[in-house]
């Protein structure tokens, strides 16, 4: 992973467009037309930026923040800023939510499977997952954060689109000014306005992966973000539950829609307005229409 | 409601907290309200110095919150030069009343009849507001107002589109009403009437009005991220006085073809017999059209169709295709061809036949009779540093057409009957913001 050889950067007809893989998915950065210089300049600040953060955050790693906190067992680990804002800002969605966005709730997945299949598990094993399961038993006083015994922690809900925000910022930094989108596996954030102020045509590829369906989206400004993954389900009793699990009852949502996509100011606030919305299922739409924002449904 | 948006607001701290960020102004305040500019500059200019046209035009868009937009143009045209009047052409020189009925004008000899007193300023102005309606839908209406000095035009329009599909299809829906109103030059002459001496108004009312409705069903689907594809059905109805006031047929000897003389009282009138054309009081013209766009990574390719019917009894069918490639980074050429070909009016004739009853309706205008057209044109295309574009496009334009072989009399076959066009069309364009 990283290093120059895995960017690629190519000229398209009035941007650049350089391409690289961090955080399991495919990540792209459009950059209005200047020189290969400049464009390459922001793109190697972006990938370099999506790829710290992986490291930093990455729960599959054993070197970071992450790991260290969750084989804390019972002790408290001091964290960075960095780490302690995402923890805050964790807290804030617990508490948006009502207790259905939880980062402790990583560990259900333990148990659920979301293949397409049918496979539901018992409720034993659910309510045994549950107990290790809760934001209000974390003790945190920034900088310290204690989890008890068996807890563990997961920034995938809001890592993403806190790097593409983060990453933005960066590309701003880099080349103050200059026109650019940063797309991360579908989760954008537009930086600063082209210089012909026509919108950027963001494609987010349909939630199948197929390819085949995507969705232009006209953005000139802000950011969007997507969420859900219609192979990531599991039907039980002629139902379909999506694979966002509702941190509470360790179930996941009936009956959400398949995909949500909104346009936010910044990518963070889009994506948790995707997740909060899954997180109301079948009331998700009526969600998204009192929010007042600007949304797609699939 | 106020549930929510305290949501919004504990979302919108708890990221600016996150991403170490002042808190943003909201997105009604920093939403683009600003004013872009498009002026263009274009002549027009057919050979043998027929009709030139300059003209200039301004459109101004304002963008305000929530996708609200207007829209204002406003353009100036002159027009000058001369058109065929529709009588044929003779071996001797040919004499006609003026459309005022106050002078006469010749033709020389072997050359096609035009009516050189043409000559017209034209402004018109139209302004529309696009917005969204409900969460898919976006409504937009418009006015239009344009006045030379034989024509007044009022219209209105209104439209209506839904996204499906996940904003990857648009079904569209326009409707738009017109009224004209025709003073021309002299008054409008009774159709078929008889081209009387200078002075001699009796064949003259006072002036006309047409109507058009106008409807368009359109359709746009969204391809996959490279492709477009647009299909429209058009309906249009006009009726009212649908005539041009200005278009003449010639008289004509049954067997040599030639123009039937006739003198004129003191030598102040026409020196042969032509009557003013008549059209239909309705026209229902429908037309499908069909675009699509795809990139090709830098290239843009557009290609289209259009198959357009009435109730006239002409069909055309046109086939343009245009391929824009970038030069750089700031600039692209864009080379286009189009053909157009189109049959002719039930009611077309060349000449009408002294001796024989008139017919119910007919023209000679060249515009509706049979002919093929190409355009050939290049447009180039630079951005500035500042995001301004310029353009200059060139295009030729080369039409030939032909009469019905049963409607060419005796020594008609000799001569020019339809005559080839050929024209020239330069435009300049800037587009800026403010």
């Amino acid at each position: 992973m990283g290093g120059s050889d895995a960017i690629s950067l190519t000229r398209e007809p009035d941007y650049w467009i350089g391409r690289f893989v961090a955080m399991a998915c495919p990540c792209e950065v459009l950059i209005d037309s200047t020189t290969e210089a400049l464009a390459r300049a922001v793109v190697d600040c972006v990938s370099e930026c999506a790829w710290r953060i992986e490291r930093k955050f990455s729960r599959y790693r054993q070197d970071n923040v992450v790991h260290r906190i969750n084989t804390s067992n019972g002790q408290p680990t001091l964290v960075d800023d960095e780490t302690a804002r995402l923890l805050d800002f964790s807290a804030t969605l617990t508490a948006l939510s009502e207790g259905r966005f939880d980062i402790t709730s990583g560990i259900l997945r333990k148990a659920w499977t979301f293949d397409g299949g049918t496979h539901v598990p018992a409720q034993a094993d659910i309510d045994a997952l549950l107990d290790r399961v809760g934001w209000h038993k974390v003790q945190w006083n920034r900088p310290a954060l204690q989890l008890q015994p068996g807890m563990q922690i997961d920034f995938g809900g809001i890592g993403k689109e806190y790097a593409v925000d983060a990453a933005a910022r960066l590309a701003d930094g880099a080349v103050p000014g200059l026109g650019c989108v940063v797309n991360f596996g579908g989760d954008v954030a537009v930086v600063n306005e082209r210089r012909d102020r026509q919108p950027w045509k963001i494609g987010i590829e349909s939630a199948d992966r197929t390819g085949t369906v995507t969705q232009i989206v006209p953005l000139t400004r802000g950011a969007l973000a997507t969420s859900g993954d219609s192979r990531r389900f599991v039907l039980h009793a002629g139902r379909r539950y999506s694979h966002i699990l509702d941190a509470r009852t360790g179930w996941p949502v009936e009956d959400a829609p398949r995909t949500i996509t909104v346009a936010a100011d910044t990518c963070t606030q889009a994506g948790t307005l995707t997740t909060l919305a899954m997180l109301n299922g079948a009331r998700a739409e009526s969600f998204l229409e009192d929010s007042g924002a600007k949304y797609w449904l699939q | 409601m106020n549930e929510k948006s305290s949501l919004n607001a504990a979302l919108a701290a708890a990221t600016c907290a996150l991403l170490g960020t002042s808190a943003p102004a909201s997105a009604a305040d920093d939403a683009p309200q600003r004013w872009s500019f498009d002026t263009s500059l274009l002549y027009y200019g057919e050979s043998d110095d027929r009709v030139k046209d300059i003209s200039a035009a301004i459109s101004a868009q304002r963008d305000f919150d929530d996708d609200r937009q207007l829209s204002l143009n406003l353009t100036a045209d002159t027009l000058t030069g001369a058109s065929a009047s529709g009588a044929t052409s003779l071996d001797r020189a040919q004499t006609f009343t003026s459309p005022s009925g106050k002078a006469t004008y010749s033709t020389p000899a072997g050359e096609v009849p035009l009516d050189d007193t043409f000559k017209d300023t034209r402004f018109a102005l139209s302004g529309s507001w696009t917005q969204p309606l409900a969460r898919l839908y976006t409504v937009s209406g418009g006015l239009g107002f344009s006045t030379e000095y034989d024509y007044t035009h009022m219209g209105a329009n209104a439209s209506l589109a839904r996204d499906f599909n996940k904003r990857n299809t648009t079904l569209s829906f326009s409707v738009a009403y017109s009224q004209d109103d025709i003073k021309p030059v002299g008054g409008a002459p009774i159709p078929l009437s008889q081209m009387l001496d200078v002075g001699d108004l009796r064949n003259k009312r006072n002036d006309a009005s047409k109507d058009v409705l106008d409807l368009l069903l359109g359709f746009t689907q969204v391809l996959g991220r490279n492709t477009v594809l647009r299909v429209n059905y058009s309906y249009s109805d006009s009726s009212g006085y649908l005539n041009d006031p200005y278009k003449l047929l010639s008289v004509v000897d049954p067997a040599t073809g030639d123009t039937m003389t006739r003198v004129a009282a003191g030598g102040q009138g026409p020196n042969g017999i032509y009557r003013y054309e008549k059209r239909p009081d309705s026209r229902t013209k429908q037309g499908i059209y069909a675009e699509m766009k795809h990139a090709f990574g830098a290239p843009v390719l557009q290609l289209s169709y259009r198959f357009m019917t009435d109730d006239w009894g002409i069909d055309s069918n046109t086939l343009e295709t245009r391929l824009r490639w970038p030069l750089g980074a700031d600039n692209f050429i864009e080379p286009q061809l189009r053909y157009y070909t189109q049959s002719e009016a039930d009611f077309y004739r060349s000449s009408l036949v002294a001796g024989q009853p008139l017919p119910e309706y007919a023209s000679a205008d060249f515009r509706l009779g049979k002919f093929d057209a190409v355009t050939l044109g290049v447009k180039f295309g630079h951005r500035t540093a500042a995001g301004n574009e310029w353009s200059t496009r060139l295009e030729y334009y080369q039409q030939s057409g032909d009469i019905p072989g049963d409607q060419v009399i005796g020594r008609q076959a000799a001569r020019e009957q339809y005559p080839d066009l050929s024209a020239v069309i330069v435009q300049f364009g800037y587009r800026f913001g403010l």
